[in-house]
């Protein structure tokens, strides 16, 4: 169970991705994501993919370790991309019995793998590559202006540390709860289903009650450590937005955006793959 | 120092009026003449006494040791390099720097608690308030964060103010506070409350106190005063040296 867990965890190191700025790191994968939503011409996806893939060479992380997490989604994708097969209309490629695979269904199913797989990997590198401490920074310094409107914005980054660092303790506990439970002959194995939800519940419980209480002696710790709630201006000064940053951003605007406005703007001869749409 | 007492006795309820996490109801509690009660003063008072809790788990807040340590400093609004200077230093201290960007779940409960300490140290605080902090660590640990804690007494000059009902950990302790149901009972050095501690405080004094209490009983020659294993050694020598 813990080992799962560790997919996009923060992955210590020292390289040019790890040094930018988290805000230039969010806002970069805001763009990116916008962008493929928005949008999944064949340029755009392509560049989009590149882009990723070079941040990741750049941030010095081995490739595996962030396409483990892709295992489970495989499902996802090839489903997606056999329904996206099936299911679009078109000139019809080959057929399978009832099912006729058309040209047009195996684009549009590699443009929908292609865009799960920016997206996934776009938040993981995101994590992988951010300190939580600085990310909770990056989200506050990011968010900042909507103090104005009275959005707790500095408790919101704090809630956001905090669920992070606690994760893994829960996950713990919630083991030994079963554990627990399952030595006194708690039937979390029984074949009816309501039994096996009515046994979770004795999980559920004890773990609830459990992070009531470390709620409450955190929150004691953290008050006599001097923390008040407010902003914490340290923090988010700290973050120095370089020349790194704007350039790292210039970058990801020119793969996503330009493609884009280049597509809508003149209509392109790219019409045969628009009518994919 | 020591605070001892059994359960009930207001040992924590006294460890958080210190740094003003509860205001007293009556009376006043005043930190290097400064009163918790005025609020201006609340965030110099809980710079100057830090604490450390019973559970290591639930008093870290930060999914990476170093940004723990960085909490408090950065709570106090200091610049950055100061609080880098500080993180190195209090990692120093505990000697936990390989484990910096580790995460809490990943270390044991002394790991935890030493960080836990170094998070209070970053502060530069004055005085060190640690409740039971050793109560859910097993005998190792234990002995390793009291002997930690002489060390920071030592060497740093920090007050250090510990509350524990087992006798073991106050041993070391110059002087030792024993409460009952809410008043002090008594104030003394460590080998005057243990050679008291069975008939009237209702307390179990350590093992080596026993020891001497009962070589005494035999007719012995021991000092009165040993509550810990290094002075029974030197009382045993002095002995021996005497009688040659």
């Amino acid at each position: 169970m813990l080992r799962r867990m560790k997919l996009g965890k923060y992955v210590p190191g020292n390289s040019l991705i790890h040094r930018l700025d988290p805000r230039t790191k969010l806002l970069g994968g805001l763009i990116v994501v916008t962008a493929i939503l928005v949008n999944y011409n064949w340029p755009v996806l392509l560049l989009n993919t590149g882009l990723i893939f070079m941040v990741i060479f750049l941030s010095e992380i081995n490739l595996p370790s962030v396409l483990r997490g892709i295992k489970w989604l495989w499902i996802i994708f090839i489903f997606s991309f056999l329904a996206q097969c099936v299911y679009t209309q078109g000139n019809p490629l080959f057929s399978l019995g009832p099912l006729t695979v058309t040209i047009e269904g195996v684009y549009r199913g590699l443009a929908t793998f292609l865009r799960l797989l920016i997206l996934f990997l776009s938040s993981t590198i995101l994590t992988m590559t951010t300190s939580p401490m600085k990310m909770a920074g990056g989200l506050e310094a990011l968010f900042a202006p909507l103090t104005r409107l009275r959005v707790p914005v500095n408790q919101f980054a704090m809630l956001v540390t905090i669920s992070l660092r606690f994760i893994p303790t829960l996950i713990e506990e919630a083991e030994t709860v079963t554990k627990a439970q399952k030595s006194r002959g708690a039937p979390f194995a029984s074949p009816k289903k309501l039994v096996r939800l009515k046994t979770l519940l004795a999980v559920l419980i004890p773990l609830v009650a459990g992070s009531l209480q470390r709620a409450t002696d955190l929150a004691v710790a953290m008050e006599s450590r001097c923390y008040t709630g407010g902003p914490h201006h340290s923090r988010t000064k700290n973050l120095r937005f370089g020349r790194r940053d704007l350039a790292a951003l210039a970058i990801t605007a020119a793969v996503s955006i330009l493609p884009l406005l280049y597509i809508y703007c003149a209509a392109l001869p790219v019409q045969s793959l628009q009518n994919l749409r | 120092m020591g605070i001892a007492g059994k359960n009930g006795s207001g040992k924590t309820t006294l460890a958080r009026l210190l740094n003003g996490l509860l205001l007293p109801s009556a009376g006043s509690v005043m930190v290097n003449g400064m009163d918790t009660r005025q609020r201006r003063h609340i965030r110099e008072i809980r710079r100057q006494v830090a604490m450390v809790f019973q559970n290591p788990d639930n008093q870290l807040v930060s999914p990476v040791i170093e940004e723990e340590i960085a909490f408090g400093p950065e709570n106090l609004n200091l610049p950055l390099r100061e609080i880098e200077i500080r993180v190195e230093e209090a990692l120093q201290i505990v000697g936990l720097e390989e484990l910096r960007h580790k995460s809490p779940h990943m270390l044991s409960g002394g790991q935890k608690q030493r960080v836990a300490i170094a998070a209070a140290l970053a502060m530069r605080p004055a005085c060190l308030v640690l409740d039971e902090p050793t109560s859910m660590l097993d005998q190792t640990c234990r002995q390793g964060i009291l002997d930690y804690l002489r060390e920071l007494n030592n060497r740093q000059g920090i007050t250090i103010i510990l509350i524990s009902h087992n006798m073991e950990d106050l041993a070391g302790a110059g002087r030792i506070i024993v409460l009952q149901e809410g008043s002090i009972v008594r104030d003394a050095p460590p080998w005057e409350i243990f050679n008291q501690a069975g008939q009237t405080l209702d307390l179990k004094p350590p093992n080596i106190v026993r020891l001497a209490q009962m070589l005494r009983k035999r007719g012995c020659l021991l000092d009165e005063r040993i509550s810990t294993l290094e002075q029974m050694e030197n009382s045993i020598c002095r002995l021996l040296k005497s009688t040659t």
